[in-house]
């Protein structure tokens, strides 16, 4: 694990930020999850139809599509990333897990959150206790079950060891005592966990892309097939490597910390390699299906569907190069690029190729936008709260260390725990 | 489709679950269409029905349903489409191509393989085995509107307004039939356009009309026979059946198409357990490489390792 000499500063652990938590920022971001939670109240007691743009032809809107189909899309690092640490052996990437599992967290909550804002009856999801109501055939059925015991138990179980250690330093002794005691059964679990926890995402992900099956001849033949599922769970993966380049870099430049090029360029190669997947699987698709021909007709959608395509085979193309690929400007250009085209993959299925026959339209209405808004808002806030309580974004060890003095610091009379630790 | 993911979830060990399950599963496994003969349905003759719109408040009486009168400022029931306060409604159309005009009438066409219930997270809509009317249950529908996206006819209509929500569509009128009663449509009809019976005699009859006057309906065919796997409802028409606005359809059953691949990657759950097996069988090799590396870190510079 020596770091090559050219390496100035590659990431070793994760280290919170340093600095106070409640920046404007971060106010602000919490001021626009409050105005959601507003409206959210207010759709609550007046009726879906008072407040949002939906009809009974238009019956799932920003919330199911963006909110539900499209952030867990990005929200799916902690797959991807998974992914390639633990099933692909590659170990420079343990070291991003953490950032992965907590966008993962927290996109997976608030796009669950969207989901509850959205039905209509949510309190007959206490159903969810009684196994003698449940459609197993129903994909949305696999969603409403998966999702939520994936987000709670097992990215719970996987973002633990992060809260785990800051107990471990900053807690009382009994709680240090406590997260010693359950470590090593911890331990022994994890490997059989964290299986689960990628054998999970490919059956609710892939569940996302089976719900617009259902909608059959509603949905435009370019998107409308039997390999939605397996398209769908690949996009996941797609975004899920795009977005933590993306959040990594970002919270880089937010926090003034350096870029461990190395790691972001394996990443890009994962990426890569699975956007080829995709594209390959697309192209055998739409051949046997024999619609090529629409994908040229002078419409809007075939621009959509190019779009889609464009902008996931550029930064893959581009990703194959060392150049590209150990650029920290490219690196963020391109994942950018890459998340815009999956997010709008994951999206159009369910909105812009979604045609009912009857004639009426939708538009999402300003409560709708704000409540979105205030998801999203919700889940930067509470990313920007964590990488400075917990250890996640990844840094150079001497960051470690004078993090771990400050924690003594703050907690003078623990200190001695720590020091006779080993 | 079949059992699928009903044997998924018994692998996983929730078997009381899916015992249960029983009537609603079988009914979604592939069946011969004379299998549907006994079922419930209506007949719509297109080319019968003068358009006197004296179904529509009969619905509502029978239902219990307050009329929709917004356009006419409550003087009378001016629905502009299907919604929350009608099940039923009769609609002028124009075959563009011919000029010639008909009325249609739209409500639920009762499918043998329904989407809506294929889709219904927890079987609030549910296909009767015997009279295969196709009905809604307030207690476990938790209003996600999978329903509204899944039927191709667009029936299902969703009380926008309501702080609890229903899901409104024609049931048949199956609360009169106990009393000997047909659906209320039916009953009220001038010029018998709309006729209530058992699917098989109902085909029986429409094809008997197209074969007396060949030529006279559209394609000579019957609407419902084939589409979305076949309905409980059927229609003839003299004008084209896409300008009455009942849809052109490429997939067929959509509970089948839409399941066919999942009913092999689930079957028995053996696939996810493969991959689950293969799955900890690599990550455990990387763990033991990790956990080295980990023990390594730790004995040069202290540092716990970092999960």
């Amino acid at each position: 694990m020596t770091p090559k000499p050219e390496i100035l500063n590659p990431w070793q652990r994760g280290v919170p930020v340093e600095g106070k938590i409640f920046t404007p920022s971060v106010l602000l971001l919490i001021a626009l999850a409050l105005i959601g939670v507003g409206f959210a109240l207010a759709r609550t007691i007046g009726g879906l139809g008072n407040y949002t743009g939906m009809s009974s032809a238009y019956a799932w809107g920003v919330w199911k599509t963006f909110n539900v189909m499209t952030l867990t899309a990005l929200g799916s690092g902690g797959l991807a990333v998974g992914l390639a640490a633990w099933v692909f052996d590659r170990h420079e990437l343990h070291v991003v897990m953490r950032t992965a599992l907590i966008t993962s967290f927290l996109f997976y909550l608030f796009g669950l959150l969207g989901l509850a804002i959205d039905v209509g009856r949510p309190w007959n999801f206490y159903n969810l206790l009684f196994p003698w109501t449940w459609n197993v055939h129903s994909a949305l059925f696999e969603v409403s079950l998966a999702m939520p015991i994936y987000c709670v138990v097992f990215l719970g179980f996987e973002n633990a060891p992060a809260v785990f250690e800051r107990l471990w330093y900053t807690g009382t002794p009994k709680m240090r005592q406590w997260a010693t005691k359950i470590r090593p059964a911890a331990l022994k679990a994890y490997p059989f966990v964290i299986a689960g926890a990628y054998l999970l995402p490919m059956g609710h992900q892939s569940s996302l892309g089976a719900l617009m099956m259902l909608g059959g001849d509603k949905v435009h033949p370019l998107w409308q097939t039997q390999m939605l599922p397996l398209l769908y769970v690949i996009q996941a993966v797609i975004c899920g490597f795009a977005f933590v380049i993306f959040i990594l870099q970002a919270s880089a430049l937010t926090w003034k910390r350096p870029i461990d090029i190395r790691v972001i360029a394996t990443l890009c190669s994962f990426l890569s390699y699975t956007v080829f997947i995709w594209l390959g699987l697309r192209a055998i698709d739409l051949t046997i299906r024999g619609v090529w021909g629409l994908a040229f007709e002078a419409n809007y959608l075939s621009l959509v569907f190019w779009i889609e395509n464009l902008t996931l085979l550029i930064p893959a193309a581009l990703f194959m190069t060392h150049k590209f690929k150990h650029t920290a400007m490219w690196t963020f250009k391109l994942s950018v690029m890459a998340i815009l085209g999956g997010m709008l993959y994951r999206f159009t299925p369910t909105a812009f190729a979604y045609h009912p026959s009857e004639n009426a339209s939708y538009f999402p209405t300003v409560p709708e936008f704000m409540i979105t808004v205030g998801l999203i808002s919700a889940s930067l806030a509470a990313y920007a709260i964590a990488v400075k309580v917990l250890a996640i974004l990844p840094a150079p060890t001497q960051a470690w260390f004078k993090q771990v003095d400050d924690w003594r610091l703050h907690y003078p009379e623990e200190a001695a725990y720590a020091d006779h630790h080993h | 489709m079949g059992v699928t993911r009903r044997q998924a979830l018994q692998v996983l060990g929730v078997g009381v679950a899916t015992k249960a399950l029983g009537k609603s599963a079988r009914a979604s496994e592939a069946k011969d269409p004379s299998h549907y003969d006994d079922t419930l349905g209506m007949l719509y003759d297109a080319s019968r029905c003068i358009g006197c719109k004296a179904c529509m408040p009969a619905c509502n009486e029978a239902n219990g349903l307050p009329a929709d009168t917004e356009l006419s400022e409550g003087l009378h029931q001016t629905p502009l489409r299907l919604n929350a306060q009608t099940k039923n409604i009769i609609e002028l159309c124009e075959d563009k191509a011919t000029e010639q005009h008909s009325f249609v009438k739209r409500q639920c066409m009762h499918c043998l393989e329904p989407a809506c219930v294929s889709g219904c997270p927890f079987g609030a809509l549910a296909k009767n085995a015997e009279n295969g009317i196709v009905s809604w249950r307030a207690d476990l529908c938790i209003g996600c509107r999978f329903c509204e996206v899944a039927c191709p006819f667009e029936v299902p209509q969703f009380e926008w307004k309501a702080f609890n929500p229903k899901i409104v569509k024609c049931e048949l009128c199956m609360h009169r039939l106990p009393d000997g009663s047909a659906p209320a449509c039916t009953e009220v009809c001038p010029t018998e356009a709309v006729i209530f019976g058992k699917r098989g005699e109902l085909m029986k009859d429409a094809k008997n009309r197209i074969a007396k006057n060949p030529g006279f309906f559209y394609e000579d065919r019957v609407y419902g026979e084939k589409e979305a796997g076949g309905t409980q409802v059927l229609y003839l028409s003299r004008v084209s059946f896409a300008s009455l606005g009942l849809p052109t359809l490429t997939y067929g059953s959509l509970p089948r198409y839409s399941t066919k691949y999942q009913s092999i990657l689930y079957k028995f759950m053996a696939i996810p357990t493969l991959i689950y097996i293969g799955l900890v069988a690599l990550i455990r090799r990387s763990w033991k490489h990790h956990q080295q590396q980990a023990a390594e870190i730790e004995r040069e510079t202290g540092m716990l390792e970092q999960l």
